[in-house]
């Protein structure tokens, strides 16, 4: 126990912390600029200047750590006069433009000034001048305003690991600079922005356009983009949101955002928003009202349930929509029109990869915290850059790797580049080989527990006695992968990140199987990326064909019957259709109507023209979406639903905490789960839910994990895996793997097309978003520099073609992309990388579609390509 | 596509414990190739050593003798401090610029000469003096000079 005295009051801490760590436990504040929570110490700016008795000058309280004893004073009239001082010398340069500055009204120098005055300077040389930089399509930089905190560098370099800006040159000539001197090019993560003290740093997205004191209402939501779910709070101004910014040290992301979260709220008041409903007419789309739409939607609905059946019925969730909307479409789908043919995007890799490691370890296997990758030693990341991906995830890998943890990467993860990963990069599609024989060598090494005897006895039928030579087919050599193995065996703690593009395989399930067995065998814990805000949560809330909300299989008759006491409605016993088989019983007429909320399958899903047929084929398509998707452009219905922004609710991210989304911004629309509550009374059952709080009182009362989870429950912090519910016990008995056929051979000017997953980019919803579109305003085509080379391409426009089709893109050489491969992101409308793949494969485990059967040709077009 | 300092990077490197402690020798390094350290420079020590560009940056712009400007073939680097002064320095850079066409802090147009003004190299006792690339040349008289000179290219 250490005792201090500070400002005559005796304080007791229990481990050594700063003086100012420890003034602020006893609430005693002391002024600062250049401490910020979190970052490295610096001792820079001086404010924060204490006596300490005994000691001979002013000591920086930000550095000095407290010892035993020691009698601190944090005011005086020397320290008052020591701090004006440092302002005096701060405003020798920064300019006095409060008036016009972004930052006036929440600018930590101001505060100071204000109270210790230094504004009157007995400096007569002027000002150092330099012009705002405003060549970036995001941040505006203003040296002149910059106090040399280098809060924004440390921020960069320590917490991001980003490390795009410096501090350059020396003495007053110091600036803080990109690696370029002008534009950025950085991931645009903006929490230089977040630590910035004064306005030196600013968003181009809303600079002057407001004051921070005419913010009408500050609203706490959870970001609507990736599965990691960070909280911020939405700073709204006359039904619009003005800026995103982070609570410094709360939630799971602590204050930290990337750039999709804090620069990609613009498409909530995109002009294009979806205000009334529409409805087809002569073939066009045209306005009618909420009455006429909700009943076109049930006479017809029910004409279809009634001539083919409710089986004839289809739906798709949406992993951007609430668990209270997924709950109630699935109750819809499976209580009113009487089908299980319910999947959502999740399909597309989470769902049935998660369906598929809890059947060989577990419900809940996935369900860890995002946190504790930072207490893991060893790290193993396959299949996609987590910082891309899920970006605040990746920071945390980034943070366990600067505290010693060692990095793996199967494939290429450029995100991770500076944190010295042990980099294995097999052939193409050859990941399973590398980790078969990791696995072969992780169970001579560590033998295995007895604990699950399902997956033990799958494991010993599935590895070789001998494990050299497995790998020899990967292309990476034996000692790469035993030094691998090596560092694997050799981890207390180590973790398995599995990202989409190792399940979106042919053999997807045999990666997985691979993956959760050397996983099982190292006793490490696993992280699914989720790309989505509420993937989880569709899962979660029984957005799937086979399985009731809570994660019970609704082929078991008790689960059922439960369920159906529970909620008041029956339920079809037989299993639905997935996802990707819902398209072809479109085409062949078993599937009549399809309903889908907040999801874009004519875009967003792989196999081109045959999915826009499939949809064609339909006697009844409603959806519903905040947008005209190239789906809703196909519907006889679209109803306008709100966005994430404008809606109350819940939503699931990827380690399965359940937080709160909050109606931030007033709009024209309805919530999805209203729309439904609606259409079910005209369809003639009751389903009334008087807010989304209620709708989450019966899924408290229905699901058995969720059992008695509340709003206050999850607001109050019982948000967490399993909250107070029960997992499902009892693995699977048997386990299913099925290896695939022989895989399409690329070469001879056949390219493999995958799946690219850019940082600034997600889709729909980001296109839309006017700051991320400047980052990449269109698509693209990467390829490796060799493949690039050999068919003379060094940039400019490629045409692109496959079995579907052909688009014109510009080329971008990549040499983290794969040799003999291509990628495209699915974000820009008209060049989709699904729209070129023909009828793709599905795993026949997890149902996932399979990115890897679509070969393309690449051809330079005349006159654009350089030589 | 390797890198053109590679080779001697990996000598280098070999001398520190971790690739970071290399930056400063391997800027210098750089510096030699390709006479200053233009941004792709920078981005190739940046790669070699795994260390971020924006660092290698920062860490370049802070020492004043890394250069950041493109320079001549040959670079002067002429001391004016108070010895050198006194002994007709000055004098000295007017004949190089006259003769050269190169101002101080500049590079003379066929790129043959780049004139930097030093402060004190050390050499008091044998002012003025004046560094020629690595050469080191003393007791520099307005006769001299030209001639030291006129055997850079």
């Amino acid at each position: 126990m250490i005792k201090v005295t500070i400002n005559g009051r005796e304080v007791q801490l229990d481990k050594q912390v700063t003086i100012l760590e420890a003034a602020r436990r006893a609430g005693i504040k002391i002024p600062t600029l250049c401490h910020f929570e979190g970052l490295e110490m610096y001792g820079g700016c001086r404010l924060c200047l204490v006596e300490v008795e005994k000691m001979p000058r002013l000591q920086t309280s930000c550095t000095l750590m407290v010892t035993d004893g020691m009698v601190i004073t944090t005011e005086s009239e020397q320290i008052a006069a020591a701090r004006r001082g440092m302002l005096e010398f701060i405003l020798t340069n920064h300019p006095l433009d409060c008036p016009f500055c972004d930052k006036a009204g929440e600018c930590e120098l101001q505060d100071l000034v204000y109270l210790y005055g230094g504004t009157e300077g007995r400096f007569t040389e002027p000002k150092a001048k330099h012009p705002e930089s405003n060549v970036d399509p995001i941040l505006a930089r203003n040296i002149e305003r910059c106090i040399s905190c280098t809060r924004c560098v440390r921020m960069c370099d320590g917490v991001v690991g980003a490390s795009a800006i410096s501090m350059i040159n020396r003495g007053r000539h110091t600036v803080m600079e990109p690696f370029s001197g002008g534009k950025f090019d950085c991931e645009y993560c903006g929490n230089c922005l977040t630590v910035c003290p004064v306005g030196s740093i600013l968003s181009r997205l809303y600079k002057e356009t407001y004051r921070p004191w005419q913010v009408e209402r500050t609203v706490r939501t959870v970001c609507g983009h990736c599965g990691v779910g960070c909280s911020y709070d939405l700073q709204v101004r006359d039904e619009a949101i003005k800026r995103v910014i982070p609570r410094i040290g709360e939630g799971l992301n602590r204050g930290l955002l990337c750039a999709r979260g804090r620069f990609g709220y613009e498409f909530v008041g995109a002009k294009d928003r979806l205000k009334k409903p529409l409805v087809r007419r002569d073939g066009n789309l045209v306005e009618t009202t909420w009455d006429e739409a909700l009943g076109f939607i049930a006479a017809k609905l029910s004409e279809v349930i009634k001539t083919h059946g409710g089986e004839a019925v289809a739906g798709i969730a949406s992993v951007r929509c609430t668990n209270e909307d997924n709950y109630v479409f699935q109750k819809f789908m499976r209580g009113v029109v009487g089908t299980n043919n319910i999947d959502s995007a999740a399909r597309m890799g989470f769902s049935g990869a998660q369906a598929y490691l809890e059947s060989l370890r577990g419900q809940g296997v996935s369900a860890n915290v995002i946190a504790g990758l930072a207490k893991s030693d060893v790290i193993f990341v396959a299949g996609g850059d987590p910082t891309m991906v899920t970006p605040i995830l990746g920071l945390e890998i980034r943070g366990a790797a600067k505290k010693g943890a060692k990095i793996i990467s199967l494939d290429p993860a450029p995100g991770l580049e500076f944190f010295n990963p042990h980099k294995i990069v097999p052939s193409l599609f050859a990941e399973g080989a590398v980790l078969e024989s990791l696995l072969c060598r992780a169970v001579s090494a560590r033998g295995m527990t007895g604990e699950l005897p399902h997956l033990e006895e799958a494991i010993r039928a599935a590895v070789s006695a001998e494990c050299a030579g497995v790998a020899a087919q990967s292309g990476v050599p034996d000692a790469e992968i035993e030094k691998a193995s090596a560092t694997i065996s050799g981890s207390q703690s180590p973790a398995f990140v599995i990202g989409p593009d190792i399940v979106q395989r042919a053999d997807g399930n045999r990666n997985l199987f691979l993956l959760a067995a050397l996983s099982y065998v190292t006793g490490g814990r696993i992280f699914l990326l989720s790309g989505k805000a509420n993937e989880q949560g569709a899962v979660d809330m029984g957005c799937l064909p086979d399985t009731l909300p809570g994660g019970r299989p609704l082929a078991i008759d008790g689960f059922r019957k439960r369920h159906e006491d529970a909620c008041g409605m029956s339920v079809p016993a037989r299993e639905g259709l997935s996802l990707m088989e819902m398209f072809p019983a479109m085409a062949d007429g078993r599937i009549k109507a399809l309903y889908v909320i907040g999801e874009n399958p004519a875009f967003n899903l792989p196999g081109g023209n045959s999915i826009k047929s499939a949809l064609e084929k339909l006697d009844l398509l409603v959806v519903q979406d905040i947008f005209l998707t190239e789906t809703a452009k196909m519907a006889d219905i679209v109803l306008p639903a709100l966005s994430w922004a404008e809606k109350d609710g819940t939503f699931t991210n990827l380690e399965r905490r359940i937080q709160r989304v909050r109606r931030g911004v007033n709009r024209e629309g309805r919530e999805d789960w209203r729309i439904l509550c609606d259409l079910a009374g005209r369809m003639g059952a009751a389903m009334e839910y008087a807010s989304s709080e209620a709708v989450m009182s019966e899924i408290a009362r229905v699901s058995p994990v969720h059992r008695d989870l509340h709003y206050s429950d999850i607001e109050a912090g019982a948000m967490q895996w399993p909250y107070h519910g029960e997992p499902l016990r009892g693995e699977a008995s048997t386990v299913s793997l099925v290896t695939a056929s022989a895989r399409p051979t690329v070469g001879s000017g056949r390219f493999a097309l995958l799946v690219d997953r850019p940082l600034f980019q997600s889709g729909t919803l980001t296109r839309r978003s006017k700051a991320l579109l400047k980052l990449i305003p269109k698509a693209t085509v990467k390829m490796n520099p060799l493949d690039a080379a050999s068919l003379g391409i060094s940039g400019g426009i490629v045409r692109v073609s496959s079995d579907a089709g052909s688009v014109e893109l510009e080329a971008v050489i990549d040499s983290s992309v794969q040799m003999g491969a291509v990628k495209i992101s699915n974000h820009f409308e008209g060049a989709g990388v699904f729209g070129l793949m023909t009828k793709p494969p599905v795993d026949p485990v997890t149902k996932a579609p399979a990115f890897e059967g679509c070969l393309v040709a690449v051809e330079p077009l005349k006159g654009d390509a350089k030589s | 596509m390797k890198s053109q300092i590679a080779d001697e990077l990996e000598c280098v490197k070999a001398k520190y414990p971790a690739e970071r402690a290399a930056l400063l020798p391997a800027l210098y390094l750089a510096q030699r190739k390709y006479g200053w350290l233009s941004a792709e420079a920078m981005d190739e020590v940046s790669r070699e050593l795994r260390v971020p560009k924006a660092t290698v940056r920062g860490v370049a712009t802070f020492y004043a003798m890394y250069r950041h400007k493109q320079v001549g073939r040959n670079v002067i680097q002429l001391c004016t401090n108070v010895s050198c002064m006194i002994l007709g320095a000055e004098r000295l850079v007017d004949i190089i610029r006259e003769k050269y066409g190169v101002e101080p802090g500049g590079t003379s147009a066929d790129g043959r000469f780049s004139l930097v003004i030093m402060e004190c190299i050390g050499a008091c006792g044998t002012a003025p003096a004046m560094l020629v690339n690595t050469d080191f040349h003393e007791s520099l008289t307005q006769e001299n000079i030209v001639t030291i000179l006129e055997g850079y290219r």
